[in-house]
This record gives C-alpha cells, sequence and structure tokens, in this order.
C-alpha cells in the first residue's frame, strides 16, 4: 500500500511542476498558455541533446532546461501573449498554435532537415536519457520498496514548491505579482510595472516546465508530442485546485497523483487516466471555482 | 432589406449553387474527398454556432461527432458482409470473434459481456437514429447541468475537454466492444429508401451537399430568430440579460444541443464518405482543429466557419500531396493560426464583411446610415 501511495506521490509531483507554471500564468496573467506542455518536451529536449553534445547528466540539464525555456517563455511573451491580455479564449487559441509550431520545430530539426542537415537527438523519432547510476534502483523504506529516481523527483519538486512559495510569499517581487493577481489594474495604479512582472511570471512558470521536461525526460520517452497530454493534465490540476490557490494547486496534484495511481494498480493505465477526467469534471460542476478558491478578481 | 443583407444572402445561394454544381468538375476520387470537406464545412457551422453566436468555446466538439459516427458505424458493421461470414446466421462483428475467448457462442447477445449491446444495431435505422439522437441527448444533459450552474467561459472549454478525452479513453478501454484503438473498418454501404450510398457515388456527394446547405440555412434561419437575437445579447452580455429576465441557460442548453445535433450528423455523414469511425475522431487535436477552421473563417459568420473548414482542408490536401510540405504544412497552420488570432480575430468572414461595407458606402453614400445601424447589431 505504502508503495503505490508513493507512486501516486511521485506522479503527483510532476503533475505539480506542470501545473505551477500554468497556475501562476493563468492566475496571474489571465493566459491559457496551451504551449506549456511544449515547454515541459524542450526541456526534456534539453536533457537529450545536453547528454549528446555536452555529455552532462541529467543534473546539469535541470538549470540549463530552466534558463532555455524561460527565454523561450520570454520571447512568446514578448511576440505573441503580449497582444493578447484581456482576451482569454484567444490566448488559448494563439498558444495552441505556438505549441503545433514547436512541435513541429523540433520534429523538423529546427527546420535544418530542410537543408539535408541532421541534428542528432531532435527530429520525429524516440528518444531516451540515461538516468545516473546513483539515482537507479531501489531502496527499502518502512518495508515498502522505494524507487529511487521517483524520490528524487519529489525533492526536486519540494524544492522548486518552496521556491516559488519563497518568491511568491517573501520577496518584493511575489508582492507585486500577488497584487496583480488580486487586481491587475489597482496594481498598475499603484506603480507596479504589470507588463514587466507578466513577462517574468510567464519567464519563470516556462522554466518549471522545462524542469518538469527534464524529470520526465528520466522515465519516459521523450518525443516531439509529449507536450499535449501534459498541458491537459497540468489545466485539469490548475482548475480543479482553484485558480489563483498555490495551495489549492499543491494539493490537488497530490490528489489526482494519487487516484490515477489507485485505480491504475486496481485496473488499468487507460481507466486510470479516465477516473481522473470524471472525477475533474466533477469537481468543476459541483465546485465550479475549484477546490481552494479564495475570493479575488 | 438592406444592401448588406442581399449580399449576405447572395453569397449563400452562391455558396450552395457552388457546391452543387461541383461533382461536373471532377471524378470519383476527388468527388469523395470534396465530400469530406463538405462535411468539416458542417462542423465549421456547428463551432461557429455555439462559439459565435452563444459565446460557448466547446474544445470537444469532437465527441458529438464521434458518437455520431460510432452509432452509425456499428449498423453498417453489421451490414457489412464480413460480419455475415462469421459462422452465425445473424451478422456479427468480426473482431469480436478474433477477440473472443475459445468456445464463446457466435450470437451477439453474448460473445462478450457488453457485445449485447450491438444488438439493436442489426437494423440500420437504428444506428441512423441514435446517432442524431445520443449526442442531442448528451449535450442536453451536459447542457443542463453546466449553464444551470451558470458555469462560464473557460470553465466550459475544460469540462468539454475532459468530457471528450474521457469517452474516449473508455472507448478504447472497451476493446472486445468498440475494437479498441483500431476503431471500426470493413463498414457496409448506408440505404436508404433502396438507394445504396456507395462513397464514391454522386448520391453521396449530394447527400453531403444537401445535409451541408439545410444545415447552413437552418443555422442561418435559427440565429435570426427572437431566441437567436436573445443568444447574441446572452453572449454580449450575460448578467445583463439575465436582468432583463430571459432564462439565459435555456438559450445556451437550446443552442448548444442543436450544435451537438450537426455534429452528430456530421458524423454520420462522415462515417458513410470514409467508411470508417475510429477513436482519433475524439483525439483532443481533432476538436481544436474544428476551432482553428472556425476561427480562420470567422467564428461569427457561419459561411465563414463552413467556408474556413473547406478551404483549410482543400489546400491541406494539395500541400500534402508536395512531398517537402508534408510536415511543414502543420507549421503553416501553427502559424497561420497565431496570425489570425493576432491580426484578423474575426476572420476570413469578419475581414469580408468589411470590404464589404467599404464597397457598399463607395457604391452610394446614402447607405451609411443603414450599415451603421448593422454595426450596432454586430456588436
Amino acid at each position: 500500500m505504502l508503495d503505490i501511495l508513493f507512486i501516486g506521490l511521485s506522479l503527483g509531483s510532476i503533475l505539480l511542476l506542470v501545473a505551477l507554471g500554468l497556475a501562476i500564468t493563468y492566475g496571474a496573467m489571465g493566459v491559457i498558455n496551451m504551449a506549456h506542455g511544449e515547454m515541459v518536451m524542450i526541456g526534456a529536449y534539453v536533457a537529450v541533446l545536453s547528454g549528446i553534445w555536452l555529455k552532462a547528466s541529467l543534473l546539469l540539464a535541470i538549470p540549463l532546461a530552466f534558463v532555455v525555456t524561460a527565454l523561450l517563455g520570454l520571447l512568446i511573451e514578448r511576440v505573441v501573449v503580449r497582444r493578447l491580455y484581456g482576451r482569454l479564449l484567444d490566448t488559448l487559441l494563439a498558444t495552441w498554435g505556438i505549441a503545433i509550431l514547436l512541435q513541429q520545430a523540433v520534429r523538423l530539426e529546427f527546420g535544418l532537415s530542410f537543408f539535408g542537415i541532421h541534428v542528432e537527438g531532435l527530429g520525429a523519432g524516440l528518444q531516451n536519457v540515461a538516468v545516473p547510476s546513483y539515482l537507479q534502483g531501489t531502496f527499502r523504506l518502512a518495508s515498502a520498496d522505494i524507487n529511487a529516481y521517483r524520490t528524487f523527483i519529489i525533492v526536486v519538486t519540494a524544492v522548486l514548491t518552496l521556491a516559488t512559495w519563497f518568491i511568491l510569499y517573501r520577496t518584493a517581487a511575489g508582492m507585486q505579482v500577488r497584487a496583480i493577481i488580486r487586481n491587475p489594474k489597482m496594481a498598475a495604479a499603484c506603480g507596479i510595472d504589470v507588463k514587466r512582472v507578466n513577462a517574468m511570471t510567464f519567464a519563470f512558470g516556462s522554466g518549471l516546465a522545462g524542469v518538469a521536461g527534464v524529470m520526465m525526460s528520466g522515465f519516459k520517452t521523450v518525443f516531439p508530442d509529449m507536450g499535449t497530454t501534459m498541458v491537459v493534465d497540468g489545466f485539469m490540476v490548475v482548475v480543479t485546485g482553484g485558480v489563483g490557490s498555490l495551495f489549492g494547486t499543491i494539493l490537488s496534484s497530490g490528489l489526482l497523483g494519487e487516484i490515477n495511481a489507485l485505480v491504475a494498480i486496481g485496473t488499468n493505465d487507460i481507466l486510470a487516466r479516465a477516473v481522473v477526467f470524471g472525477v475533474v469534471i466533477l469537481v468543476i460542476l459541483v465546485k465550479p471555482s475549484g477546490l481552494f478558491s479564495f475570493k479575488g478578481r | 432589406m438592406s444592401i448588406e443583407r442581399k449580399f449576405q444572402t447572395a453569397a449563400y445561394v452562391l455558396f450552395i449553387a457552388v457546391i452543387f454544381a461541383a461533382p461536373v468538375f471532377g471524378d470519383e476520387f476527388w468527388l469523395n474527398r470534396i465530400s469530406k470537406y463538405l462535411v468539416y464545412g458542417m462542423l465549421g457551422v456547428a463551432i461557429a454556432l455555439t462559439w459565435g453566436y452563444a459565446g460557448i468555446l466547446n474544445l470537444g466538439q469532437g465527441l458529438f461527432f464521434g458518437l455520431g459516427a460510432y452509432m452509425l458505424a456499428m449498423s453498417l458493421k453489421l451490414s457489412s458482409p464480413t460480419s455475415l461470414q462469421q459462422g452465425s446466421d445473424k451478422p456479427v462483428p468480426d473482431f469480436m470473434l478474433w477477440n473472443a475467448e475459445p468456445g464463446a457462442p457466435t450470437q451477439l447477445c453474448c460473445i462478450n459481456k457488453g457485445s449485447f449491446l450491438w444488438l439493436p444495431f442489426q437494423s440500420q435505422s437504428v444506428g441512423l437514429v441514435l446517432g442524431i439522437v445520443l449526442p442531442v441527448v448528451i449535450a442536453g444533459a451536459l447542457g443542463m447541468l453546466v449553464f444551470r450552474k451558470r458555469i462560464s467561459g473557460v470553465f466550459v472549454s475544460i469540462i468539454t475537454l475532459a468530457l471528450v478525452l474521457l469517452v474516449r479513453l473508455i472507448m478504447v478501454d472497451a476493446q472486445p466492444v468498440t475494437n479498441g484503438f483500431n476503431g471500426l473498418t470493413d463498414l457496409g454501404w448506408l440505404t436508404i429508401g433502396g438507394i445504396e450510398f456507395d462513397p464514391y457515388s454522386r448520391a453521396t456527394y449530394y447527400l453531403c451537399a444537401v445535409c451541408l446547405s439545410l444545415t447552413l440555412i437552418g443555422a442561418r434561419l435559427i440565429v435570426e430568430t427572437r431566441a437567436g437575437m436573445i443568444l447574441q445579447a446572452i453572449r454580449d452580455d450575460q448578467v445583463r440579460a439575465r436582468y432583463l429576465g430571459f432564462d439565459v441557460s435555456l438559450y445556451q442548453v437550446f443552442f448548444f444541443v442543436i450544435s451537438a445535433g450537426i455534429a452528430g450528423v456530421a458524423g454520420m455523414l462522415y462515417v458513410v464518405v470514409a467508411e470508417f469511425a475510429s477513436p482519433t475522431f475524439m483525439d483532443l487535436s481533432f476538436s481544436v482543429t474544428m476551432v482553428v477552421w472556425a476561427a480562420v473563417g470567422g467564428r461569427s459568420s457561419l459561411l465563414g466557419a463552413c467556408i474556413g473548414a473547406i478551404l483549410i482542408n482543400m489546400i491541406e490536401a494539395e500541400v500534402s500531396e508536395t512531398e517537402a510540405l508534408v510536415e511543414a504544412w502543420k507549421a503553416i497552420i501553427g502559424l497561420i493560426f497565431v496570425l489570425v488570432v493576432l491580426f484578423m480575430p474575426r476572420g476570413l468572414g469578419g475581414l469580408a464583411h468589411d470590404v464589404l461595407r467599404q464597397f457598399i458606402r463607395r457604391l452610394k453614400p446614402g447607405a451609411a446610415s443603414s450599415s451603421l445601424q448593422q454595426q450596432s447589431e454586430a456588436l
């Protein structure tokens, strides 16, 4: 039983890493970023490429992926999202277009394949990333076999969640973000540079997704389309938890992760996902504002 | 009737005339392909109806399309020759016996736990009726739940999105009954009143053309009724409409149901034309793709969304025959989509509208007042 709960916890932490970024961009900026899953995908490809080209281990890929995806997020915000504030459903559509572009960019090796140039590690094929030996294997804890890599995922998630919490609740920049979440117009009137803070928030959220991608690459195959399911799952978590609530996002990712693991053990993976979707639909129907929403905008 | 209305009516008449004249220009393979595009055109209308007129972005329209498709496909599967040759005097889907345990009975009632569900589909009319009734009933029930609770905007999108993925997973998981990922292939032809609808025949093409024309005209008429006007008022300001005493959710449910019905019929037609039904109909990407068609064509223009769907698919078919562009085409679609949302939020239909208005203003300065009135209605 303990090992099932543990698997649920590790599923939940991947979900949380994906959802954290979505939660802060959606909550703070009113932007639905459908390209968020592609940030996960690109994070995973950073792990693949840094392994091939730099011979770097998974650990080094984490900061690398954060920087790459954060910069990419910044670019997307500057070029597209910035023009769409206040048009919620349009942000959903435009970022879906960006998601397709990014998928195809990876599949076409950034377009270089048209010139007959092959970038090793990119393309339509499947990729794998080697997990360092000290993260492989299991250890025993209270009569349950605990997988070392899953523990690693949970630890990384915990550290990043704490960092996010610290930035949001203990720094001046976080104060500005929270002010914008509550009331963007009032925040602007108080002299907060909403545009700048929004761009930073978007970049930070994207960076978190990139790290989630590195984590994913350790136990799943990496391929150009892997982002779509991630963004759907991430959204389910955000909506279930309550938009704009960090606490809600954490709890609902844990909840959905555990439900997934428990049903999967009892039946199969497909039904487990179906049950998760069912639970999310029920939650929205019963509490449209999510389980842990606060009264905000 | 204002000049603008006349132009709009002319556009509808012209479009319908073109699709009815189209068979003159191509062979049967071309006809089959165009029939598919007409089906996609119906989906464009369905999206425009909910998204453009009701302000409900349904990211799970594929659910209704898929249900319509599966209902008819089950009937057509049982009327195919292969289903008759399965060692039973009544037709049985071939995959069901392949997957059955050794020694299982070959009667539909009890090959496996769910196989009795197929019994009613021995009659083709059951499939035809359920193909529209099931989407309508599900949309009605979902609409009552969602709109009565005043759930709106992005939350409706998330619910519909989750629902289509949920149903898709269940369909895939129920492999013994639905043939899982492989879907239903090897189908018979639809037969109505002695006419067999060979997918490569003119009869099938005209079936699609008639259905699309009726959908367009019907949708156009319905948005111009009082109910349609109230619906647009609800889209623009839900709270105000509620204070004016309208039962907001009732109108939303009504149009949600109509859109689902259109999608159900489109699903059935697709099965007739393409001769298969597959869980990919309920993929998220297909549902979003429909929205892309409507956005490019113009979400608030029924005809625009329909033409958008047909046009994008025609170009896609052309482009994907050029080998170098097969993969690049998807990227181009992504780019077009971003550009349309950024710079042309009302799509091609909106653009046509603006051009037309300019044209009228130049043609006849006196018409400016009536077009202003139109503008305020449109806003």
